[in-house]
C-alpha cells in the first residue's frame, strides 16, 4: 500500500516548476493508477516520492510523508527502496548502468549482495516471463529504443518487488513496442504488483488502469474512473490538456488538397551503412509532392531516419534527389534542407536565442531575425540562453534558424514523443504555418495524433523501402489508423 | 553507431584467458619488455615474453593483427642486431633510437589490442572485484565504459547539427567551432549522467554489502601456464643479479 499523507515537496530555488502541494492519496496493493495533466504539472514528482529518488536524489522542501506498507521512504535508504519499488524511466538512452544485457538484469541484484546461484535462477525466470530469450546477450548499444524498454522492465522486477512505478514509459516507442509495453503491464498487474504510471499517451492504458488521476498545478484536482474517463467530451478533454484515451473517434483535421504540381523525384535511393551490410534503405525510384507536409510512418528501423539523414545531405552516397526538376547533390541538399532533430539541444549552439537565429542568416540582420522571433512566439526570449528553453521553444527555435536560412525542405525527426497534448498542438500549428509558407515538411513520427492534427500526405516505409504514399484523404486516414492498430 | 571501448558482448573465439591473467601480462610486459627491467639477464626471456603476444593474437583468431605484429617486431629486431653494428655517428643514434623504441614498445601495444579485443566489460569488473579492487575504482571504471560510447553518440548527432548549419572550417565562425561543439555536448553530458546516476541508484548501487557478480571466472590450464610463467620471470629477474654477482651461496 502507497500512503501519501498531505505530501508537499518543491525543488530548490531555481527551478520553480514540477512541485507538489498538499496531496493526500491511498494507492491499494494491487492497484493500477495513471496520473496525467501536462508537462510540469508534478505527476513525475509523484513517482520520484514513490521509488525515493525525492528527497534522497532529487532535493528541496519535504514536508508529509509518504508510506511504502507503513515504511517511510524517507527514512528508508535508497537500496532497501530498491527492493520494493522497482522503477522505469522515460529515456532508454540513459537508464542502463551496464554495456550486455545480461550484467544489466543482473545488476540490481549484484548490488544487493545477492549470491550467484539465486540470481541466475532470477533471471531465467524473468527471462522467460518476459520472452525476451532473443534479447539476452546482447550488447545494449546495439538494441532498439522498444527492446531497451522491455530490459528495463524486467531488469526493474529482478528483485521482484511488490510497487512497479514508470515515468513516461512510452515516450521514444513505436506501436509494436508499446503493444509489448502494455503486455508487460499486463503481466505486472495479474502478479498483483500495484503499479503507478504518469503518462500522456493514455489509449495504451485504456484496459489496464483502476483509477484515473489529474494532476494540475502540483495538486491531484481530480480522480476518476476509468469509465468516467472515457465518458469525458472531447472539448472538456482538450481543455484538461490531454491526449485521448482511446484513439477510435481519430480523424484527419484538415480536408486534403493538393496544393502544387511540382515533384520531388528519387532515384536509385539506396544506402548503407556500412560496406558489404544489408542495405537500410533501398527506393529504386520513388515521386513525392513538394508543398506537403508529409508523414513518414513506420516501425523501427524501417528506414525513415536513413531517409531523412540521405535528403538533408548527412550521408554522401544515397543515389539522385530532384526537386521540381533540379538534381541536388548532397552538397547542396546540406543547404536546402534542414533537420530539427529528436533532441534539439543538439542542435542549439549560439548564447541567445536572437544569436541562434543570427547564426543561420547570410547577412545578419536583426529586425528580420525579431520579425521571425515574433511569428514563432519566442520574441519574449530573444536574450535567453537557447538550451535554458523548454523543449517546445527550443524546437521552435532551431524550426525559426531553418526559416531564415531559406530551406526549402524540413525533416522533423519524432517532434511529438513524449509531449502532452498542448504541446503537440503547438508543434501541429508550426506545422501548420511552415507549409502554408509553401515549405515541403518531412515528419518522421510514431504519433497517429500528430499525423492526423498537421499532416496531408502519407509514406509508409518498411524495410527500408516506401511500401505506400498516398495524401491524407478519407481512405489514406483509413490506412493510417490500420498502420497503427486503431479500430474504429 | 556506437564506438565501444571494450566488448560488451561475448565472441566465441578460440582459446579464453581469464581477465586477471591479462592483466598480469600486461603488466609483466610492461614491466620488463618496455621497461626494460632486470638488464641484460633478461635477454633471452625478454624474447619469450615478446612472443606471448603474437601466440594469444593467432590463439583468439586475430591472424592478421598477429602476422602484423610478427612482420613489424623482427623487422625491428633484425636492424637491431644485423644492421646496427655496422652503422656510425649520428645514423647509428637514429636507428639505434627507433629500433630500441618500438622492440619496447610494439609487445605492449600487441598484448593490449589482445586484451581489448578479448575482454567483455563484466569479465574486467568481475575480475577487478576478485582482485579486491574497491568499489571507489570499479564503479567509475563499469560508468566510463558505458558513459563514453553514448557521449561519442552525442557528438556525432551534435556535428550533423553543425554541418547542416554550415559551420565548418571554411564555413561560417570556425573560430567558434569548438566552442559550438563543447556547449551542447556538455549539456548532454551532465543530463545523461544525471538520469544515470538515478537509474542505477534505484537499483540499489551503493548498498553497503559486498557486491557479488554473476559473471564466472575460472582459471583454465591455460591461465595456469601463463601465470607460472610470469612467477618465474619475476623469480628470475631478481635472483639472476645475485647469482651472478656470486651468489649468496658460498
Amino acid at each position: 500500500m502507497i500512503d501519501f499523507q498531505n505530501v508537499s515537496f518543491s525543488y530548490g530555488e531555481e527551478s520553480s516548476g514540477g512541485g507538489i502541494r498538499n496531496v493526500n492519496l491511498t494507492i491499494n496493493t494491487g492497484e493500477f493508477v495513471l496520473l496525467t495533466g501536462e508537462s510540469g504539472c508534478g505527476k513525475t514528482t509523484i513517482t520520484r516520492l514513490v521509488n525515493g529518488l525525492v528527497p534522497h536524489y532529487y532535493e528541496g522542501n519535504l514536508e508529509g510523508d509518504v508510506l511504502l506498507d507503513g515504511k517511510s521512504v524517507s527514512d528508508t535508504p535508497l537500496y532497501d527502496l530498491a527492493a520494493m519499488v522497482g522503477s522505469v524511466f522515460q529515456n532508454p538512452k540513459s537508464q542502463f548502468f551496464n554495456v550486455d544485457t545480461d550484467s544489466e538484469l543482473a545488476f540490481a541484484c549484484e548490488n544487493l549482495g545477492y549470491p550467484q546461484e539465486d540470481i541466475l535462477k532470477r533471471i531465467d525466470r524473468t527471462v522467460s516471463d518476459y520472452h525476451i530469450e532473443d534479447l539476452m546477450g546482447r550488447s545494449v548499444f546495439a538494441l532498439s529504443g522498444g527492446e531497451k524498454q522491455k530490459i528495463a522492465c524486467a531488469s526493474s522486477s529482478v528483485l521482484l518487488p511488490g510497487i512497479m512505478v514508470l515515468d513516461e514509459p512510452s515516450s521514444n516507442l513505436d506501436m509494436a513496442a508499446i503493444d509489448d509495453l502494455r503486455q508487460v503491464l499486463s503481466l505486472w498487474k495479474k502478479q498483483g504488483k500495484t503499479i503507478l504510471i504518469a503518462e500522456h499517451r493514455l489509449y495504451y492504458l485504456h484496459d489496464l488502469a483502476d483509477r484515473v488521476l489529474y494532476v494540475k498545478d502540483g495538486e491531484i484536482e481530480r480522480e476518476y474512473t476509468p469509465a468516467e474517463f472515457d465518458s469525458l467530451s472531447d472539448s472538456t478533454r482538450k481543455e484538461m490538456g490531454l491526449r485521448p484515451f482511446s484513439l477510435s473517434k481519430l480523424k484527419p483535421a484538415n480536408q486534403y488538397q493538393a496544393h502544387t504540381a511540382k515533384l520531388m523525384e528519387f532515384q536509385n535511393f539506396c544506402f548503407a551503412y556500412k560496406k558489404r551490410e544489408p542495405e537500410s534503405l533501398h527506393i529504386p525510384s520513388a515521386e513525392l509532392p513538394v508543398g506537403e507536409t508529409i508523414a513518414i510512418i513506420g516501425l523501427n528501423g524501417a528506414g525513415k531516419s536513413t531517409l531523412a539523414r540521405c535528403i538533408c545531405g548527412l550521408e554522401k552516397k544515397c543515389g539522385l534527389l530532384q526537386v521540381d526538376g533540379k538534381t541536388l547533390d548532397w552538397k547542396a541538399r546540406l543547404k536546402h534542407c534542414y533537420m530539427v532533430m529528436q533532441d534539439t539541444s543538439h542542435q542549439l549552439f549560439t548564447e541567445s536565442v536572437t544569436d541562434e537565429v543570427l547564426l543561420s542568416m547570410d547577412n545578419e540582420d536583426e529586425t528580420v531575425a525579431d520579425e521571425i522571433l515574433k511569428q514563432f512566439d519566442l520574441l519574449e526570449y530573444k536574450d535567453r540562453h537557447p538550451l535554458s528553453l523548454s523543449g517546445g521553444q527550443k524546437q521552435r527555435v532551431a524550426i525559426a534558424s531553418a526559416i531564415v536560412s531559406n530551406r526549402e525542405i524540413i525533416v522533423f525527426d519524432e517532434p511529438t514523443s513524449g509531449l502532452d497534448l498542448k504541446h503537440m498542438r503547438e508543434v501541429a500549428r508550426s506545422l501548420k504555418s511552415l507549409a502554408d509558407q509553401g515549405k515541403t515538411l518531412l515528419v518522421i513520427t510514431h504519433d497517429p495524433e500528430l499525423v492526423m492534427a498537421g499532416c496531408s500526405y502519407v509514406v509508409h516505409m518498411e524495410k527500408g523501402q516506401i511500401k505506400e504514399s498516398y495524401p491524407l484523404d478519407v481512405s489514406g486516414s483509413k490506412k493510417v489508423l490500420d498502420f497503427f492498430r486503431i479500430r474504429q | 553507431m556506437a564506438r565501444e571501448i571494450l566488448l560488451s558482448k561475448k565472441t566465441e573465439q578460440g582459446l579464453r584467458l581469464d581477465p586477471r591473467t591479462k592483466l598480469l601480462l600486461i603488466f609483466i610486459i610492461s614491466i620488463f619488455v618496455m621497461g626494460g627491467t632486470g638488464g641484460e639477464a633478461m635477454g633471452l626471456i625478454r624474447l619469450v615474453l615478446c612472443t606471448v603476444p603474437a601466440i594469444l593474437l593467432l590463439t583468439s583468431k586475430q591472424c592478421a593483427k598477429a602476422v602484423g605484429y610478427i612482420a613489424m617486431f623482427s623487422a625491428f629486431y633484425a636492424v637491431q642486431i644485423y644492421v646496427l653494428p655496422h652503422l656510425t655517428g649520428i645514423l647509428n643514434f637514429l636507428v639505434l633510437f627507433t629500433t630500441g623504441f618500438f622492440c619496447r614498445i610494439l609487445p605492449s601495444v600487441a598484448i593490449a589490442a589482445y586484451a581489448v579485443k578479448t575482454t567483455t566489460v563484466s569479465e574486467l569488473i568481475s575480475g577487478m572485484e576478485r582482485i579486491h579492487m574497491p568499489k571507489e575504482v570499479t564503479i567509475p571504471l563499469t560508468v566510463m565504459f558505458r558513459f563514453f560510447p553514448t557521449v561519442f553518440q552525442e557528438s556525432e548527432a551534435i556535428s550533423d547539427a553543425m554541418k547542416m548549419r554550415g559551420i565548418k572550417l571554411g564555413g561560417k565562425k570556425p573560430s567558434k567551432i569548438l566552442e559550438y561543439k563543447l556547449i551542447p555536448m556538455i549539456t548532454c553530458s551532465v543530463k545523461i549522467g544525471e538520469e544515470l546516476s538515478a537509474a542505477a541508484i534505484t537499483r540499489g548501487l551503493g548498498a553497503p554489502v559486498k557486491r557479488t557478480n554473476i559473471c564466472q571466472l575460472k582459471f583454465s590450464f591455460a591461465d595456469v601456464v601463463l601465470i607460472l610463467f610470469c612467477c618465474f620471470v619475476v623469480v628470475w629477474a631478481i635472483a639472476s643479479p645475485i647469482i651472478s654477482a656470486g651468489g649468496i651461496l658460498p
